[in-house]
């Protein structure tokens, strides 16, 4: 896997692409070159020296051939509002790429792919990885609203989208996670398949319990609080699901993680 | 040509540039971020007798200028750290200093006991002032407590020794003064600010131990103070921590009268801090005509 570097990192281009939710494309070639879904950079809030840490962004795509790096964020807090006008041509302070990766079993046949809100940020990604190696991508895709909707064309187009709001305002009204089941259900066999999630914290913790009812191999990335993204702070732990007691209880988000073996943790609130 | 190199008793630095334990993992978290070996030393995450799992969740908290940790102390413990985190460190060419407690009194004269015939190892910080774990503060806060322990550790060993105190203390003197009397070689202040904070929306504090340790710029006039302080009643060297993170940052405690310092927080948010820090210094030093780095010591004005 490559390691990790700081890099003063040209902006070429940031741009909404659904509410509150902004596109950050970056030139930097050793990153697009071989940065993997599920790992994230560690990115330095423009204009805010008194916002400390860094914050961490998954890898959204990369275009290697023309060197660039592409970021999904929201644009929430002061850090990331002030991301999201950043003007073409400045630089960022970008450290990375950091974190496990997804990882794909030699046998993977399908990949069932669920995704709320900006958790579909690693999956574009994803699929271009999966498509390298022939691997279908079936993606199941919630949000609240359909104006939280990013790249709906480009999945579109390159999966098997389904498509939920909480609201009914596109696709199937109601949880993400029904879809998940329902399709589960109706399966003849669950060989060859593995779910990969990102998401809010309830929708994983039942993503959790779904993918153990049917006993079906799956990937988890987290996103939690971290201070340095690299190990040092030790602050962004996961409870491990088999601890070692009063020797080793946590996996750390940032280098264990933030992909995970769904059973090796424990999602807490 | 500037020469940046200091003393800590009988360890020479090859430039008063220290990371901060806990603030650093075991070195190897930083490598290829910068040549680690271009700063003066290392001083590692804390090794304990035993592993330790560390606090749970939720460990961190980011506040305006700094922020609060309870991490607790997790680490493999020394057998393993010998074997899993020396051989990085030994690959190093700068002084390591490892940071050492015990959950008793005799915890961390078994710890320097099992590392004194462990190849490079410079010295030894006795973290008896950490914050977050059961009775860590007493060993600091109780000047015998603190005197014994640093008189049963340096029974044990010829290497540099150094007690990293806390401010969160009446007088951080009297603490130093007393592990200078127990043999101290240098006292390494201050570890970090006891503090809480509190989300008003859940009605819980926002560390899963309620209260933590505060750290970051916004400690550093704290810090500057008690590293005064201790330079005015100490014979032996002060190593300053708290805040720093730039050059002139470093230079403030140096003239207040530390002989080195450590940094600490800011180098989860610019990894490369230190080297930066190093070249400030240099420039400093260009800028007016100070040919050596010590004559900065102690310099202040008064």
């Amino acid at each position: 896997m490559m390691k990790k570097k700081l890099y003063q990192s040209k902006v070429v281009s940031v741009h909404q692409c659904a509410r509150d939710i902004f596109l950050l494309r970056l030139h930097e070639p050793a990153l697009a070159a071989d940065s993997r879904s599920g790992q994230f950079v560690e990115i330095q809030t423009p204009q805010h020296p008194d916002i400390l840490w860094r914050r961490p962004f998954s890898i959204h795509n990369t275009v290697p051939d023309e060197g660039l790096v592409e970021i999904l964020f929201h644009a929430i807090g002061r850090g990331t509002q002030a991301l999201a006008k950043t003007k073409a041509g400045s630089i960022v302070d970008i450290l990375g790429p950091l974190g496990r990766s997804f990882e794909y079993e030699d046998n993977l046949k399908h990949a069932l792919v669920v995704a709320g809100g900006l958790g579909i940020a690693p999956f574009k990604l994803m699929q271009r990885e999966l498509a390298r190696r022939g691997v279908p991508m079936t993606l199941f895709y919630g949000v609240g609203s359909a104006d939280q909707l990013c790249d709906v064309a480009f999945f579109r187009e390159q999966t098997d989208l389904r498509v939920s709001t909480i609201d009914g305002s596109q696709g199937f009204h109601g949880l993400v996670t029904d879809l998940l089941v329902d399709y589960l259900q109706k399966c003849d066999s669950l060989e060859g398949k593995t779910v990969y999630v990102c998401g809010p914290t309830p929708m994983m913790q039942r993503v959790q319990e779904i993918v153990t009812r049917f006993d079906i191999p799956a990937q988890v990335t987290l996103e939690t609080i971290m201070a340095c993204g690299f190990g040092a702070c030790v602050g962004c732990v996961v409870r491990m699901a088999q601890p070692q007691r009063g020797e080793k209880e946590y996996f750390l988000a940032c280098k264990d993680g933030p992909v995970f073996k769904m059973n090796e943790i424990i999602i807490d609130d | 040509m500037i020469d940046l190199s200091v003393e800590i008793g009988s360890l020479q630095l090859a430039n008063p540039v220290l990371t901060a334990s806990g603030t650093f993992g075991y070195a190897e978290e930083f490598d290829g971020l910068f040549d680690l070996n271009e700063i003066g030393g290392i001083v590692t995450k804390t090794v304990t007798p035993r592993p330790r799992p560390g606090n749970p969740p939720r460990r961190i908290v980011e506040l305006p200028g700094g922020m609060l940790n309870s991490i607790g102390l997790p680490n493999v413990g020394v057998e393993k750290f010998i074997i899993e985190k020396m051989p990085y460190l030994q690959s190093l060419k700068t002084a390591v200093i490892v940071n050492v407690a015990g959950t008793t009194e005799e915890g961390f004269a078994e710890c320097v006991s099992r590392l004194e015939d462990v190849p490079g190892i410079a010295g030894y910080e006795l973290n008896f002032s950490c914050p977050n774990v059961q009775h860590g503060t007493s060993y600091s806060t109780d000047a015998n407590v603190a005197e014994r322990i640093t008189r049963n550790v340096r029974r044990l060993t010829k290497r540099i020794l150094i007690a990293k105190l806390t401010p969160n203390v009446t007088s951080i003197s009297e603490i130093g003064r007393a592990v200078q009397n127990g043999g101290a070689d240098a006292v390494s202040a201050i570890n970090t600010v006891i503090g809480m904070a509190v989300d008003i929306n859940t009605r819980t504090a926002r560390l899963a131990t309620i209260t933590g340790g505060y750290s970051g710029p916004a400690i550093k006039p704290i810090a500057l103070a008690k590293v005064y302080e201790l330079a005015q009643n100490l014979d032996i060297p002060i190593i300053a921590i708290g805040g720093i993170a730039s050059a002139g940052d470093a230079l403030e405690f140096m003239l207040a009268g530390a002989s080195a310092f450590q940094v600490g927080t800011a180098n989860f948010y610019q990894p490369d801090v230190t080297i930066k820090i190093k070249k400030g210094l240099e420039s400093y030093c260009q800028e007016h005509n100070i040919s050596h780095i010590k004559k900065v010591i102690g310099s202040l004005i008064t």
